[in-house]
């Protein structure tokens, strides 16, 4: 059955891409002497294209040649035959948002408020795209009449600036529906765009063909005023609202770019530099575009990539405060590309080969994280797929949707992760699947060092993650390797302690005072409120990225200090009211202080760093139960944890030391196990003791650790008790005289006393008491006691 | 010094006696003095078993001689005969003796499994004979060679007369092993390594032991096991073991060996003409089983390899390759044989025992296990070794100034202040610090009879005032013993009370300071 599939689908690749492949062919043939690497790519792309939508329509065709599976979809066909079933790296999630009004002249993004606009003739719909739903009801605001280039809310979303013309801007308050229009003063420029800013000396940059133009926009007088001109003549400009930067293009070719970065702490200008193009021959001069020109924000840091046709090369540079450096090339195959950055990974899109191709820029590496693979649509109701229709809307439009073209010419690229089908009035947003990702990646360090990047899901990642290291352990890896992978997890966990999320540690430290170490509980609380007094500080100079991984990108940090020269970017999502959400966040944090653990835990899922305790009880003892035999390979697992923790500085709970205690025991490995208990490696805590005693039972030289550690931890009370019940009461008795250890009761030193059938001893224990704690004389024990030593001195009399 | 082996079920008909003799030393001695030696003490085992027949006699004291016993195995006795040398009556502690006769015993076991079995391998008793003769030499030669280094003293020209454990040594433990203090963090990676030396020679049962110079770091042998590897570490592995025979102690090293082999000849000679039964069992035995009897404390026998591991022809070489062939050693709980490997970096020993039943092929196998090791954690053991010696305080690390110190714990780990220390204390406050000791042993003995029972262990504080005025101080508490000189504490009782108390909080983490 397969192998017949497998023929006709060959055929029927010969018949209907004959001409694609002699292309290729042709090219080869071309070039043949020199034989290299990604030779004659575009045919073999066109190639591959062609033979990928023959095999779809076969169930069974797999394509090992192109290192993916072929069960992609392609523009040719509709979406519905795509299928939900199909893997792909990236996705977008069936139903799009819908932003189809009548009488809708365009559709504008703002991408500072992440906002959707569609003007009509004399209202502005706007959407939110942030949270991404696609039930989002559109709200409207009315403005005159007019042409629209471009529509902007201003920051704080109390007016709307309309870009009318080349030289005119009007302004809306929303509330009071005032007006008033911005002209440009000369004729000789006009105005190519503007945008609001949170920059401290002005709200609106107006861009015009003789430079930047500074403003302060009053609605009480109606009217705009100049701060600052920055003149410079400029082609075209690039603006993003994450990054606050703006590139002004300016030469005969444009591709002499000037950079400013307008963020809250003031104003940067950003050395001028020369973009990279190659030339087809020596006269010709390619003229850089404004769509060939990409900024974007990357775990906090800014880069910019430029297209290069001729040499078919996406250029990468990296801004700093005061350098622009070139990073490196990513290949094309396609004339059109696009860019989006999707929790911060950078998805180039192919546009004409119909692939996405993945990059985690976080070192220096540009080697793609996956096979390129196309975005697959997900969720699409489907009467074979058996799920539940429950969008209603969606079913009489079905047949609208699989005109939708993927990767058409009606796709927009908004920044920094959705797609606006212009046709179609709709918006998808890209996500990505971290679990085909992974899959397909068979490093698992570097996998987990991949994922514990990701934010977005974070729950997701994180479970995720734990899976992973689980199956990771299961399969008895080298310990190194594992090793390696548990390094990754732990720094991750250590790097998100200290930078953004001052909720965990307090958790840890709650949990290591839970331990019983006998710290008085004001001096803990006093603690505690330092911390969050410091957290509170390390959020105000941290901004607004709490996705930003690295400190070093941290803007307002570094302005501050002045002595690096990095040019931080605000996090892509960076918004308005960041600062805010912080502060409610940090409030939060603050009562959560007191509130317990489970609210804690669901509102602190920002970043999937799992924490010792996580590794604990998802990780070890999940591991612990299945493996079976021999548990040194787990204890080793365990040790290189501890390794780990202990060079991060990460304190760990007792109940992993309690459970290396009892796997360790049950297979009587006592000599490793007082080992680890002398040095300390299983760190000294009432519960570490506690389990020892318990194994006591099977070696006395686990007990005598025991007590050796309840001594050094001077847990008076259970240490005089198990004294006395060895039987060593007198010893117990001096210990008791010695630290003041007055709740264990007599009557046990009594008894103990009385069990050595030694008359002297009873007496003497009597006497201690009897000095020792006031009023003990008047008690019933003394009476019994005495009367008893009575006995036993007339009957040794008699 | 005499020492001898005797097994008591052996030898029991009239006119057999001979065959109860396992070992004797000096073997040049008639065999009617032999005969009489081990007639007395049988004698005397079997009349003190009558009154306590788990534990027979321990020692007899006479006016000249002080006779040793130590039952090895059941019915295996070791008994050692002194001289009790005219100057001071009091000179060697009887337990410091007898734990020579242990060690040497724990040794014999790890490399050749017990006298016991052997005897029921070859009952004629020649095999064991044949290995027992060379290793006790060995091992008394090594004994001169220690005290040699222990006792500058010592006239090393006399290369035959034996420095038996004397007074000198009563603030050393034979019979312990000494640890590295670590750090958390050093435990950690030493664990971390052990770890993967272990996963890495593919079987779950292996076994490890670290030694950094010639103290323990880390173990995973049970601690009888840990024992006697750790000495024979300590006498043959280490890199001062290595390299005390190749530097300045060659010469004598050379004196010693070139006397050593004619003792040896005289010995098998000496029996030959002596006894014609014994003579002719033994002579044929020798030379059939020349080649085959391994000398495990051989001198100078441990080189280092290429690849880092130590190697040693005392076994031979493989035929195949030129490879020098493993040897294999036995543990004493489970009686398994373990192939021992040993790696040395720097003044880092790694010896790694790996299961004989695990490796199929042989060498070929093992040097499989090497090469993965080696793949594995050579950068771990670089970084262990680092750390280590960073960390490390040098020979004198465990000086406490103005102590002289003994520390044990549970009679398994000690801790002592280095010997060039101890060496600076005046005789009469070691002569007294051996009478005490001797006094301790015999109330820890007692205590452990009369209550055998409670699992308490017995407390002790003495303090005394040696004759030179310096106090001299035992105590123990929870199976911990501190055995300690001042020399300097001077007047009061309180100020020594207040010494040890200072040093039992400072070192001890308060041990022997309940009150």
């Amino acid at each position: 059955m397969k192998e017949r599939n497998t023929t006709s689908t060959l055929k029927r690749i010969l018949v209907n891409c004959s001409s694609q492949a002699k292309e290729y062919g042709g090219c080869v043939a071309k070039k043949v002497p020199e034989v290299e690497r990604d030779m004659c790519l575009k045919e073999f792309l066109a190639l591959k294209n062609c033979m990928q939508n023959v095999c779809l329509t076969s169930v069974f065709c797999y394509i090992k040649n192109f290192s993916m599976s072929a069960n992609a979809s392609s523009s040719q066909l509709t979406v519905g035959l795509s299928g939900s079933g199909g893997l792909s790296h990236a996705y977008v999630q069936y139903p799009p948002l819908k932003c189809n009004l009548p009488g809708s002249r365009g559709l504008y993004y703002d991408d500072a408020n992440k906002l959707l606009l569609s003007p009509t003739s004399d209202q502005v719909f706007s959407w939110k795209t942030v949270p991404f739903s696609p039930h989002v009801a559109a709200t409207a605001d009315y403005i005159n009449e007019g042409p629209v280039l471009s529509i902007r809310y201003s920051l704080d979303a109390k007016s709307i600036a309309v870009h009318r013309s080349n030289q005119e801007i009007q302004f809306f308050q929303r509330e009071t529906r005032e007006t008033f229009t911005h002209m440009c003063k000369s004729e000789s420029e006009s105005i190519l765009g503007f945008f609001w800013t949170d920059c401290p000396v002005c709200d609106l940059v107006v861009v015009k063909t003789s430079g930047l133009d500074l403003l302060t926009v009053s609605f009480t007088s109606k009217s705009v005023n100049l701060v600052e001109t920055k003149k410079l003549s400029v082609n075209w400009y690039v603006y993003t609202h994450g990054s606050r930067l703006v590139l002004l293009a300016s030469g005969m070719q444009c591709k002499t770019l000037t950079g400013f970065q307008l963020s809250s702490v003031g104003i940067v200008r950003l050395p001028r530099f020369e973009m990279v193009m190659a030339k087809s021959d020596a006269n010709s001069k390619p003229v850089l575009a404004a769509e060939d020109v990409f900024i974007i924000t990357v775990y906090g840091r800014i880069y910019c990539l430029q297209i290069d046709r001729v040499a078919m090369q996406l250029h990468s540079y990296r801004f700093y405060r005061d350098a622009v450096v070139q990073q490196g090339s990513l290949p094309m195959f396609s004339s059109k590309i696009s860019v989006s950055v999707v929790d911060n990974v950078l998805l180039v899109h192919q546009v004409d080969a119909r692939v996405s191709i993945l990059y985690d820029i976080f070192e220096d590496s540009r080697a793609p994280i996956s096979a390129p693979l196309p975005l697959l649509l997900r969720g699409l109701p489907q009467s074979h797929t058996g799920r539940p229709v429950n969008v209603g809307e969606s079913l009489d439009r079905n047949s609208s949707n699989h005109e939708l073209m993927f990767y058409g010419d009606d796709w927009t690229f908004l920044v920094p992760d959705l797609i606006c089908d212009v046709a179609s009035k709709s918006v998808w947003k890209i996500h990505l699947d971290l679990e085909v990702i992974s899959s397909s990646s068979s490093e698992v360090p570097s996998n987990l060092e991949f994922l514990q990047r990701r934010k977005l899901e974070a729950s997701k990642t994180k479970q995720l993650c734990l899976a992973i290291t689980r199956a990771f352990i299961l399969e008895r890896r080298p310990v190194t390797m594992v090793a390696k992978a548990i390094d990754v997890l732990v720094s991750s966990y250590s790097h998100s302690v200290k930078t953004c999320s001052n909720l965990k540690e307090t958790k840890v430290d709650e949990a290591s005072a839970s331990v019983g170490t006998n710290a008085s509980n004001s001096s803990r609380s006093a603690k505690d409120e330092s911390r969050v007094g410091v957290g509170d500080k390390s959020f105000n100079l941290s901004a607004s990225d709490s996705d930003d991984q690295s400190r070093e990108i941290d803007s307002r940090d570094l302005q501050k200090s002045g002595k690096e020269n990095l040019l931080g970017a605000e996090s892509s999502r960076g918004e308005v009211q960041s600062s805010s959400l912080h502060t409610q966040q940090l409030g939060l944090g603050n009562n959560q202080l007191n509130a317990n653990n489970s609210e804690r835990q669901d509102s602190q899922l920002t970043s999937p760093a799992i924490s010792p305790d996580e590794m604990y009880s998802c990780v070890f003892v999940p591991v612990g139960e299945e493996i079976v035999g021999d548990p040194s390979y787990l204890v080793a697992i365990i040790v290189e944890f501890l390794r780990s923790t202990n060079s991060e500085k990460i304190k760990v709970r007792p109940n992993i030391y309690v459970f290396t205690i009892q796997l360790l025991v049950r297979y009587e490995r006592f000599a490793e196990l007082s080992l680890l208990i002398i040095n300390k490696v299983l760190e000294p805590s009432k519960e570490v003791a506690m389990q020892l005693l318990e194994s006591g039972h099977q070696n006395p030289q686990m007990r005598k650790l025991a007590l050796d550690m309840l001594r050094q931890l001077s847990l008076h009370h259970d240490y005089v008790t198990l004294l006395v019940q060895d039987g060593c009461y007198l010893e117990a008795l001096r210990y008791a005289r010695k630290h003041k250890v007055t709740s264990v009761r007599p009557s046990l030193f009594l008894e103990a006393a009385l069990a050595s059938k030694d008359s002297q001893h009873l007496a003497a224990v009597l006497r201690f008491f009897s000095d020792f704690i006031a009023g003990f004389r008047n008690t019933p024990e003394y009476q019994d006691y005495f009367r008893i030593l009575n006995e036993m001195n007339t009957g040794l009399a008699v | 010094m005499q020492l001898c082996i005797f097994d008591l079920r052996r030898g029991q008909q009239e006119g057999q006696e001979l065959d109860k003799i396992l070992f004797f030393f000096p073997a040049d001695l008639p065999f009617a003095t032999q005969l009489s030696v081990i007639g007395l003490s049988e004698g005397l085992i079997t009349f003190t078993r009558i009154f306590s027949p788990d534990a027979a006699c321990e020692v007899i004291e006479a006016e000249r001689h002080s006779h040793v016993f130590y039952e090895a195995e059941s019915d295996i006795w070791m008994v050692m005969v002194v001289d009790k040398s005219k100057e001071s009556k009091a000179a060697c502690q009887v337990d410091a003796l007898r734990k020579v006769l242990k060690e040497v015993h724990s040794l014999f076991v790890l490399f050749h499994g017990t006298m016991r079995s052997m005897l029921e391998k070859e009952t004629s008793g020649g095999l064991i004979r044949s290995h027992l003769y060379p290793f006790i030499t060995d091992y008394l030669s090594a004994y001169q060679k220690q005290s040699l280094l222990c006792n500058c003293c010592w006239d090393f020209l006399t290369g035959r007369k034996l420095q038996l454990p004397s007074f000198h040594d009563c603030l050393m433990e034979r019979g312990t092993v000494q640890m590295l203090t670590v750090g958390r963090e050093a435990a950690i990676e030493v664990q971390s390594l052990v770890k993967v030396l272990e996963c890495s020679a593919g079987t779950t049962s292996c076994y490890s032991l670290v030694l950094f110079q010639d103290l323990l770091v880390s173990t995973t042998l049970s601690p009888d096991d840990t024992i006697s590897l750790f000495t024979y570490a300590v006498l043959r592995l280490t890199p001062h073991a290595l390299s005390s025979g190749a530097t300045s102690w060659s010469y004598l090293q050379r004196t010693n060996a070139g006397s050593q082999v004619p003792a040896l000849s005289t010995i098998t000679n000496s029996g030959s003409v002596s006894d014609n039964i014994y003579r002719s069992r033994d002579a044929s035995l020798d030379q059939e089983n020349n080649c085959q009897v391994k000398r495990p404390l051989h001198h100078n026998r441990w080189f280092r390899g290429n690849d880092g591991f130590l190697a040693s022809d005392i076994w031979g070489t493989d035929n195949g390759s030129q490879t020098s062939v493993t040897p294999i050693v036995y543990l004493q709980l489970t009686e398994e044989r373990m192939y021992l490997c040993a790696y040395q970096h720097k003044s880092l020993t790694i010896i790694l025992l790996v299961p004989v039943s695990s490796i199929l092929n042989g060498e070929q196998g093992l040097s499989l296990v090497k090469q993965q090791v080696l793949e594995n954690a050579s950068l771990k053991m670089l970084m262990v070794e680092e750390k280590l010696s960073k960390g490390w305080g040098g020979e004198n690390a465990y000086h406490v100034s103005g102590y002289r110190y003994l520390l044990v714990d549970d009679e398994r780990v000690s801790r002592a202040s280095p010997p060039a220390k101890v060496m600076t204390l005046a005789k009469e406050s070691l002569l007294a610090l051996s009478k005490l000791r001797e006094e301790v042993n015999l109330e820890k003995k007692r205590a452990k009879c009369s209550n055998s029972e409670v699992n308490c262990d017995k407390e002790l504080e003495i303090c005394v005032r040696a004759k030179n005025g310096a106090w001299v101080i035992a105590r123990t508490s929870r199976g911990k013993e501190l055995y300690m000189v001042l020399e300097k504490a001077s007047e009061t009782l309180l100020y020594a009370a207040d010494s040890v108390e200072k040093f039992s909080n400072r070192y001890c983490s308060g041990v022997f300071s309940l009150d």
